[in-house]
C-alpha cells in the first residue's frame, strides 16, 4: 500500500469515529477523577470496564435470554411480515382489509400492550417475543408490500403480453425487484425487536432464570450497582450495532450488483 | 437465427435489385387490422377517435405526431395491452387469441430498455424464452445468436447498469427477437439516445428487419427518422387523438445512409413535416412537437 494511510478511505470510516470515542471516554474518565463523582451516581469508564468483567457470568446469562427474545422476535417479524405482504399484492381488497390493522398494530405502544400479553401468554419467553414481533414486524410489512408493488409498468405489461402466471409474475419480477425494499425493512426492523425485547421486559419485570438484560438493568438500579447498570446498558447497544451491521452486509451482499444503494461509485 | 418466413425481401437477396416492400405489402394478407378504435379513459379524456389502420406482411410503419395524439396508446391496443372502447382490432384476422406462442408472435421494444436492473443481459434477453417455458439447450441458442445479431456478443454476463443507453436498447431489441416475432411493436425505441447512436440503430433495425422478415409498427415524434425507416408513415393528430394522413414512402429497401443526404429524403421530410404541421393545427417546430 503506497497510499498513506490518511487517505484510504475505509481507514478513515473506521478510525475517525474510533478516535471521537476514545476522546469521549478520556474525557469522561478524567473528568469523573477530577470531580470525585461518587461511583453510584456517574461510574468512570474503567468502573464499568471492571464491572463487565466481574459480573460477566449473570450478564452474560442475561445477554443470552435477550438475544434469545430479539431473534425469535426477529425471525417470526420477518417470515410474518413478508407472509402479509404476500397476501396483500394479491389483491388490493386483502390489503385495504387488512392493513389499518397492521398500522393500528404499529401505532399501540407495546408498553401498553404487554401487560395485557403477559397475563394471556404464561411461557414469559413467548410473552416477550410476541411483544417484541408486534414491535419489529410494520416495518417488514410496508416496506416489502411497498417493494412488491414498486414494480416497473411497462415490465409488468410485457410479463402480460407472454401470458404470465401470476406465479411466475411474482417469483421473475416482483420478488426480485422488492429486495432492495425489503433490506430497508429489515435494518429497522432488527433494532426494533431488540428495542421491543428489552421494553417487553422491563415492563414484564420478571427476574429469575429467564432474566434478560432489561431486568438486570431493572435490579442493578435498585442495588444501586450503577456501573452494572452501564454494563448492561453497553452489551444491549452493542448487539443492536451487531445486528444492523449484519442487515447491512446482507444487503449489500444481496444488491451489490445492481442495485443504488449497494453500488461502489467510483469519482 | 435464421428467418424463413416467405417475403418478397428475402426472395431478392442482392441488395440493389429488391423490391419496395411497401408495395409487395399491397399484395400481401393483412397483419394487423384496426379499425374504428375509439379509446377513452375512466376520466373521460379521449385518446383516440375513430382510428382505423391496416398493417400488411412486411410494412415499415411509423406512427407520427405530437406529443398526447395517441400514438402510444394506438401501438399498446396494437399490442393487445390495452382494451378498446369501440372499434375492433384484428391479428391475422382474428382475435388476440391468435397471438402466442402456438400462434403468431408479438414483440414489443418499450421507450425505455425496460430491462430487469437485477438480471444479467442473457436472463432480461431470455426472459421471453423462459416465461414460455422453453428448454434451456434451445433457448441458450437463441439468446447467442440474438446478442450476436445486436452486436452484444461478449456482454452476456453484463448488468443493464454496466451498459450505455444505446447498448442497452441492443439488449432490450434482442430480448424481442428471441421469440422470432412476426409484428415487432415499437415504441419510440430511440428517443432517448443521441443523433448518432439513434442513426446507428436505425440501420440496424433495418437490416435486422431485413434478415428476419419482420412488419413493424414504429412510434417516434421525428420526422427524419419516420422519413428514413419507413415504408409508410402514418401521421397523428391529438386532442382527440386521430389518424389525419398516410404517406407511402416509395423508395426500396435496403436503405443506406446515403438515402438520408438524397434530395429525394429531403423531399419525403418537407411533405410529412407540412402534414405534421397540419395535424398540429399551428406552425410548431418540426422535429418535436
Amino acid at each position: 500500500m503506497s497510499t498513506p494511510l490518511i487517505r484510504n478511505e475505509r481507514f478513515v470510516q473506521i478510525a475517525a469515529p474510533l478516535l471521537v470515542g476514545v476522546l469521549v471516554l478520556l474525557l469522561w474518565q478524567i473528568s469523573v477523577m477530577a470531580f470525585d463523582v461518587p461511583k453510584y451516581l456517574v461510574p468512570s469508564p474503567v468502573d464499568i470496564a471492571e464491572s463487565l468483567v466481574k459480573d460477566f457470568s449473570s450478564l452474560f446469562g442475561a445477554l443470552l435470554m435477550t438475544l434469545k427474545v430479539t431473534f425469535l422476535a426477529f425471525v417470526i417479524a420477518v417470515v410474518a411480515g413478508v407472509a402479509a405482504s404476500l397476501l396483500f399484492v394479491q389483491s388490493k381488497w386483502i390489503e385495504v382489509s387488512l392493513f389499518p390493522y397492521a398500522v393500528l398494530m404499529q401505532v399501540t405502544p407495546v408498553v401498553a400492550i404487554a401487560p395485557l400479553i403477559i397475563i394471556w401468554v404464561d411461557d414469559t419467553t413467548w410473552a416477550l417475543t410476541i411483544c417484541a414481533v408486534i414491535v419489529a414486524i410494520f416495518p417488514i410489512i410496508s416496506n416489502t408490500t411497498l417493494g412488491l408493488r414498486s414494480v416497473d409498468p411497462n415490465l409488468l405489461s410485457m410479463f402480460r403480453m407472454y401470458r404470465t402466471s401470476r406465479w411466475q409474475e411474482l417469483v421473475r419480477l416482483r420478488i426480485p425487484g422488492a429486495l432492495p425494499y425489503f433490506f430497508g425493512g429489515l435494518r429497522i426492523s432488527s433494532g426494533l425487536a431488540l428495542i421491543g425485547a428489552v421494553v417487553a421486559e422491563f415492563v414484564a419485570g420478571t427476574g429469575g432464570a429467564k432474566a434478560g438484560l432489561a431486568y438486570m438493568i431493572l435490579q442493578s438500579g435498585y442495588n444501586l450497582q450503577i456501573p452494572k447498570m452501564f454494563a448492561a446498558l453497553i452489551l444491549i447497544t452493542l448487539t443492536g450495532i451487531i445486528l444492523f451491521a449484519a442487515m447491512v452486509w446482507m444487503s449489500d451482499r444481496a444488491l451489490r450488483n445492481w442495485h443504488e444503494s449497494a453500488l461502489k461509485v467510483e469519482h | 437465427m435464421t428467418a424463413n418466413k416467405v417475403i418478397p425481401l428475402n426472395a431478392v437477396p442482392e441488395a440493389e435489385t429488391e423490391t419496395n416492400v411497401a408495395e409487395a405489402g399491397a399484395s400481401s394478407r393483412p397483419i394487423l387490422q384496426v379499425e374504428g378504435v375509439d379509446k377513452v379513459y375512466g376520466n373521460g379524456t379521449v385518446a383516440l377517435k375513430g382510428a382505423g389502420l391496416t398493417v400488411k406482411q412486411g410494412e415499415f410503419v411509423s406512427l407520427l405526431g405530437p406529443s398526447g395524439c395517441g400514438k402510444s396508446t394506438l401501438l399498446r391496443i396494437m399490442a393487445g395491452l390495452g382494451e378498446v372502447t369501440t372499434g375492433t382490432v384484428k391479428w391475422w384476422e382474428q382475435d388476440y387469441d391468435v397471438v402466442g406462442s402456438k400462434g403468431r408472435k408479438l414483440a414489443f421494444v418499450f421507450q425505455n430498455a425496460t430491462l430487469m436492473p437485477w438480471a444479467r443481459v442473457r436472463k432480461n434477453v431470455r426472459l421471453p424464452l423462459d416465461l414460455e417455458h422453453v428448454s434451456s439447450s434451445e433457448s441458450e441458442k437463441k439468446v447467442d445468436d440474438a446478442l450476436e445479431m445486436v452486436g452484444l456478443k461478449g456482454f452476456d454476463e453484463s448488468f443493464p447498469r454496466e451498459l450505455s443507453g444505446g447498448m442497452q436498447m441492443r439488449a432490450s431489441i434482442a430480448r424481442a427477437m428471441v421469440t422470432e416475432p412476426d409484428l415487432l411493436l415499437m415504441d419510440e425505441p430511440f428517443g432517448a439516445l443521441d443523433e448518432m447512436t439513434r442513426n446507428k440503430l436505425n440501420d440496424d433495425v433495418l437490416k435486422l428487419r431485413k434478415e428476419n422478415g419482420w412488419t413493424i409498427v414504429f412510434v417516434t415524434h421525428s420526422v427524419y427518422e419516420a422519413v428514413y425507416l419507413s415504408s409508410r408513415v402514418v401521421v397523428m393528430a391529438a386532442r382527440p387523438g386521430r389518424i389525419v394522413d398516410d404517406i407511402k414512402i416509395d423508395k426500396p429497401y435496403p436503405r443506406s445512409p446515403d438515402f438520408r443526404i438524397s434530395t429525394e429524403f429531403a423531399g419525403y421530410c418537407r411533405q410529412v413535416s407540412q402534414a405534421l404541421e397540419r395535424a398540429s393545427g399551428m406552425g410548431e417546430s418540426k422535429e418535436d412537437c
